[in-house]
């Protein structure tokens, strides 16, 4: 089965606004245009992204290694980006920190601006800025960008074992994340509430 | 409170039905290839006699060095050692369905083949072989044959031909004189023993008069 559309395919766009817009509905129900959501993993009031990440994850995982065990999906055939180890790095404490400080990261930054939030707008005007400053000097930094190439590389292959057993330990990892956020999420909460009242 | 027992018993409940269903894909058999080939479509190919190439065959792409063909040894590491032919790349029967790491068949880019190109297997006889070309088949990997009697056969014809008698047909003597030709460039001299396995062949000093394939018995 598949590949429905290939990139170079033009009604390939189509089928990306209608995704893109069903992504931005979910985003916005769950409360994810709101920067204090976000923010709120950070200090430990709301660990909501974490979950939510993490419950994406597992159900992408568990339906695309499903779907290959079916032979409805060629997982072979399907596009890894390159790993870059040194960039990976230094781009997601970046990333972090524009997340921690802004209160929300690219992706939920256009969904706050779907509703009309100013400091979201703001904000992706500040994405646009950054991107329009990191390609005027990206010879300063482009040899660094492109080092530690460790081609297409997953996490099972690196720690030398079966994708079906990663998955599983993975699973299990999100399920204490799960059980543990909750709870102390709660505390601090509460913890919170009692320095306002005071 | 109240509301966070109730979050922690919809995570449990998600938690628990993610770790099934991840349990589940662990414990799963390996999975079947949806692409392999129809039962019956095997068995008319088995039916036919297409699959096979001569000895002769074999030897002149040897000598002639065609680069479009890949002769493939499927007989275990120490047989391969002690005797192959030349160019033969090993890969024991065993070990033809083997996958690396991501799940991709480790001999994949050997054994699959584009229009131009064909792969031959040999083994001691035909048996094992027959059995590699049969895996393969049903794995719809494309241009494969077998050499027909394997070495066995390779010492009986190429090696140590046997001289026709005086009354048969010219194109007997013509087949053994080719062969008489193809044993000097496999030996680098005289007719071997018959039990010559063991020598590994040697660097081809005479070139044989090509003739059509034609003219041996059979061809791919």
């Amino acid at each position: 089965m598949g590949p429905f559309f290939t990139s170079g395919d033009e009604f390939s766009y189509v089928i990306a606004l209608i995704i893109g817009i069903g992504f931005g509905f979910v985003l916005e129900s769950g409360g994810f245009s709101t920067s204090k959501k976000l923010a709120g993993v950070f200090y430990g009031y709301d660990f909501t992204v974490i979950r939510v990440f993490f419950t994406a994850a597992i159900t992408a995982a568990i339906g695309l290694f499903y779907f290959d065990y079916l032979g409805w999906v060629d997982f072979s055939a399907l596009y890894i980006n390159k790993f870059f180890i040194g960039s990976s790095i230094v781009g997601g404490l970046i990333m972090g920190l524009g997340f921690v400080i802004g209160g929300y990261c690219p992706g939920t930054s256009a969904c706050a601006v779907g509703i009309g939030k100013i400091d979201a707008m703001i904000y992706l005007a500040g994405v646009i800025i950054g991107a329009m400053i990191f390609d005027l000097f990206y010879p300063l930094y482009g040899s660094f960008y492109k080092s530690g190439n460790m081609g297409a590389s997953s996490i099972y292959e690196l720690l030398g074992m079966s994708k079906e057993l990663f998955l599983l330990i993975f699973v299990v990892f999100a399920a204490v994340t799960f059980y543990f956020t909750t709870g102390l999420q709660h505390k601090i909460t509460k913890k919170m509430n009692k320095k306002n009242e005071q | 409170m109240e509301e966070v027992k109730q979050s922690k018993k919809r995570y449990i409940l998600v938690s628990v039905i993610f770790i099934l269903l991840a349990l589940l894909l662990f414990l799963l058999p390996e999975k079947y290839d949806l692409k392999q080939k129809q039962v019956w479509e095997l068995l008319r190919e088995l039916n036919s006699n297409t699959r096979f190439v001569t000895t002769d065959y074999v030897a002149q792409k040897i000598i002639n060095k065609e680069p479009a063909y890949k002769l493939i040894d499927v007989r275990n590491e120490n047989d391969f050692k002690t005797f192959s032919l030349p160019g033969a790349i090993n890969i024991p029967i065993k070990n033809i369905l083997d996958k690396d790491k991501k799940g991709k068949y480790k001999y994949e880019d050997i054994l699959k083949n584009d229009e131009n190109t064909i792969n031959i297997f040999y083994s001691n006889g035909t048996i094992y072989a027959n059995q590699t070309l049969l895996i393969l088949s049903r794995m719809n990997y494309k241009n494969n044959y077998v050499m027909k009697g394997g070495l066995n056969k390779w010492f009986e014809t190429i090696i140590n031909p046997r001289k026709p008698q005086k009354t048969a047909a010219e194109s007997k003597h013509i087949l053994y004189r080719n062969r008489k030709a193809y044993s000097i460039f496999f030996t680098g001299g005289g007719v071997q023993s018959e039990t010559s396995p063991e020598t590994p062949s040697q660097t081809p000093k005479v070139a044989p008069k090509k003739e059509s394939p034609k003219e041996d018995e059979g061809g791919c």
